[in-house]
């Protein structure tokens, strides 16, 4: 009865599952934590200049350029079983066809609780251009920061951090730098 | 110490032997049925994938395992992390919402905006460029090519089957090893 084989599988089997009992106690004990901070997110300029399109060298398009000012503190989003949190900045408007779109200008990977309390003056890191390739006529944009909150193991939660108090026009478009 | 356990497995005749493989099959039968179970629910052909590249570090490492959902009717947004698959390329990629651009189509003359119909632009975490390089010319990311969006995350245990893959001789040995035990367990 009481061979090494039997010995070894008794005691592997309790020692997984009670790993699995304790990962899936941490995975819903997040659920707990119900931190929403918000801060503020303001649109400070957008310009639009023509240029030629990455792919296409010949199809020419125009790029939008954003600057864009946060305050936040996200520290509370800090928890124990708080991985990363991964921040995004978008924008989101109908063009006039009727198009949807949502597009992410701006991110960044927050590792430390330290590193949550966020004073950012910034410009837009991905290129912000329009699916018809043209602004004009592009109703206002509304800017948010949004955040995904990715854990050690269990669920991946997103929220709202800000957004701006009015949606943002976009300027006619510009040639080249004055 | 091979002898003895031959020497039980005479004792106990052709009928354990076969009782035993019989066990075996419904072993393998109701582990495919709790994976096709589980993709009918999660309306996706793989709900668990393993991680096999880094352009998602530091949120996922190679071996981790992701559970994936892929709700129908409904829209991907920014953020959301996906598992696509590019016609003709064997690998699925996780990587994250960059763009969505909700197109209108046309439905029996009717301009609507249909979930399905969804343009996205994706960017692994870890990388400089979005993947506009990785769609083979398409110049969008088309709600057919997802696999499904990914809910829940467990680090390292998908390591396993990257070692079987990487060692062959493993996955025979702990298949021939299981089916030995199988054979020889007593009760």
């Amino acid at each position: 009865m009481h061979t090494v084989y039997s010995r070894i599988n008794n005691v592997s089997a309790t020692l997984s599952t009670s790993l699995m009992v304790l990962l899936a106690a941490i995975a819903c004990s997040s659920l707990l934590f119900t931190a929403d901070p918000k801060g503020t997110l303001d649109v400070t300029s957008v310009k639009i200049f023509n240029g030629d399109s990455r792919r296409y060298s010949h199809r020419r398009g125009e790029y939008a350029f954003v600057n864009f000012n946060i305050t936040a503190d996200l520290s509370p989003l800090f928890n124990w079983n708080t991985k990363q949190l991964f921040l995004y900045l978008q924008a989101e408007y109908t063009n006039a066809q009727g198009v949807q779109n949502e597009v992410v200008i701006w991110d960044r990977i927050v590792r430390r609780k330290d590193d949550a309390v966020l004073k950012v003056v910034g410009k837009n890191k991905y290129t912000f251009r329009e699916y018809s390739s043209k602004f004009k006529d592009v109703p206002p944009a509304r800017y948010s920061l949004k955040y995904n909150l990715m854990p050690y193991v269990g669920l991946l939660t997103y929220g709202e951090a800000a957004q701006t108090t009015a949606p943002v026009q976009f300027p006619s478009a510009k040639e080249r730098v004055e | 110490m091979f002898s003895d356990e031959l020497k039980t497995l005479k004792r106990l005749g052709f009928r354990h032997v076969l009782l035993q493989v019989l066990n075996f099959a419904s072993v393998l039968a109701s582990g495919l049925m709790i994976w096709k179970g589980l993709g009918l629910l999660t309306n996706t052909e793989s709900p668990i994938v393993v991680v096999l590249s880094g352009s998602m570090e530091p949120a996922f490492y190679r071996g981790d395992l992701l559970f994936l959902t892929n709700p129908p009717k409904t829209r991907y947004i920014t953020g959301d992390i996906t598992v696509y698959k590019i016609p003709g390329q064997g690998i699925p990629i996780v990587h994250r919402v960059l763009e969505t651009h909700d197109v209108v189509k046309k439905y029996n003359g009717v301009r609507i905006v249909n979930p399905e119909d969804q343009l996205l632009l994706t960017k692994g975490d870890n990388n400089h460029a979005d993947d506009i390089e990785l769609y083979r010319g398409l110049d969008w990311l088309e709600r057919q090519h997802i696999v499904g969006k990914v809910r829940g995350f467990l680090p390292y245990v998908g390591y396993v089957t990257i070692a079987m893959n990487d060692f062959p001789q493993l996955k025979y040995a702990l298949l021939g090893g299981l089916g030995l035990l199988a054979l020889i367990q007593r009760e």
